[in-house]
């Protein structure tokens, strides 16, 4: 008769894995979660239509669930607006989790290409919106051609450069960083 | 008063306009804003904040160090830059580990984080260091009679936990609509204030889904309080609006037009700023609203 019983869920070590991998990238408090769904009712990613938004994402984390979310476009769609921070009654931070979700799915390569593009002209510009029209846009209102950024000053081009080069960007090879 | 101006990347290479109103504003009023040379991205939410927790931090950090090499706090009236830049300073003070790691890589480029800087939004520093008295004194056209939705964008108001200026109720936000009333106009609350605008991550994701998410809250706006005029304390906040309602109204998926401005462009015109400096980039025309407060028609 036992065996008619329904398998409880119990965490594998690999379940135990993706918990884990998500604290080490910045989602700390995702196991303080109980799914009370305040986060979904403030996210502009649910409002908007995505299926994978934050309670669900951290739902399917917390069961241990990686492959199926890698390709998903939802965490990608994360505005960052932090609402589902300041609303949690668990101080979960969701937003710490999906963008710690982000980084694991960094290492994986599985990253949208306009993220590649503006990590290309964040390394090359020092500015990750980069617009080649800007000396005309800005000549327009009588502004200075560059503005005082990485723009006009080579120099700090190269440090920005430099510090880069000692991050993780470096380590997972994305943009080339010569 | 003295602020180190931090640019970020919208607002110099899209929106000069509103770089040129930052200029005009804030030494007419007592303030003076020096350059932050050799700044970069903050970095914004889609590249370090999504790659490197502490990378992200360290990018942040150099642009700090900048400020703190002068003496001073930095400005931004970029809700992207106010954000990373704050949540990044928070997660330096209260964890040692990133922190040190910060200051690993900082020390590979002659540079150390000590947190000296704070980091303000242009907005606060209007209402809380400049004042409502002073600016009303200051100003050449008052805006009696104009109806404006507030859009004091998303991280103007959380996560609360990691602002030096915090709303008293980031769910009920007062700042932005004080600052209009104080200049004469009509800022009534109405629902969808605190919803996000729909940029970011989510419109380049999905273009779709993002203009679906910004006409739902332009048509709230319209229908509940037809405003002349919105006005926002983002420059994220800014492009989307000026942007989407231009789109939206081609698509023929809405029959209006109601034109932005940053709230720093708006008190440019009314301290008495050329238009077309402060304001001239803007594809939703703000021409005729303009003409209305310089008493043009």
């Amino acid at each position: 008769m036992d065996d008619d019983l329904p398998t409880p869920v119990i965490l594998t070590e690999l379940e135990k894995g993706v918990i884990e991998e998500i604290k080490e990238h910045g989602g700390e408090n995702i196991d303080r979660c109980i799914q009370c769904g305040k986060c979904a009712g403030t996210c502009p990613v649910a409002l908007a239509g995505f299926p994978w938004f934050n309670k669900r994402l951290i739902h399917a984390l917390g069961l241990g669930i990686r492959e199926e979310i890698l390709d998903v476009p939802s965490p990608w769609a994360c505005v960052s607006c932090n609402k589902c921070t300041e609303i949690c009654p668990r101080d979960v931070k969701p937003f710490e989790v999906i963008f710690a979700l982000r980084r694991v799915l960094v290492e994986e390569l599985a990253i949208p290409t306009l993220t590649m593009e503006g990590l290309r002209t964040l390394y090359e510009y020092g500015h990750a919106v980069y617009q080649t029209t800007y000396p005309e846009t800005r000549k327009k209102v009588g502004l200075p051609e560059k503005p005082p950024t990485t723009l006009a000053y080579p120099e700090a081009l190269k440090e920005l450069r430099a510090l880069l080069r000692e991050t993780k960007l470096d380590e997972v090879g994305l943009i080339p960083m010569e | 008063m003295r602020f180190g101006l931090f640019l970020g990347c919208n607002i110099p290479l899209r929106r000069p306009d509103l770089e040129y109103a930052l200029r005009y504003i804030y030494p007419k009023l007592g303030v003076e804003l020096v350059d932050l040379e050799g700044a970069s991205c903050c970095p914004t939410w889609g590249t370090m904040p999504s790659v490197d927790l502490a990378g992200w931090c360290a990018v942040s950090a150099r642009n700090m160090c900048i400020a703190e090499e002068k003496g001073v706090d930095i400005l931004t009236v970029c809700g992207s830059c106010y954000g990373s830049l704050s949540e990044t300073r928070h997660k330096m003070l209260h964890n040692p580990e990133i922190r040190d790691e910060v200051n690993r890589m900082l020390g590979k480029i002659g540079r150390e984080w000590k947190g000296t800087s704070q980091v303000r939004h242009g907005v606060w520093v209007l209402y809380k260091d400049i004042g409502l008295d002073k600016i009303k004194e200051s100003i050449k056209y008052r805006l009696d009679g104009l109806t404006i939705a507030v859009q004091p964008g998303c991280h103007f108001l959380w996560p609360s936990e990691v602002y030096v200026d915090k709303e008293k109720n980031p769910f009920r936000p007062r700042v932005l609509i004080e600052l209009c009333e104080a200049i004469g106009a009509e800022a009534p609350d109405f629902s969808t204030i605190t919803d996000c605008c729909g940029t970011g991550g989510l419109r380049s994701t999905n273009l779709e889904k993002s203009l679906k998410l910004f006409e739902r809250k332009i048509k709230s706006i319209k229908e509940e309080i037809d405003p002349d005029l919105v006005v926002t304390s983002c420059s994220s906040c800014l492009l989307q609006y000026d942007g989407s309602v231009k789109i939206l109204k081609e698509k023929g998926r809405i029959n209006f037009e109601i034109p932005t401005l940053h709230f720093v462009q708006l008190l440019a015109i009314c301290l008495g700023a050329n238009p077309d400096q402060v304001a001239g980039l803007a594809v939703t025309g703000p021409e005729e609203v303009i003409k209305k407060i310089r008493g043009e028609v």
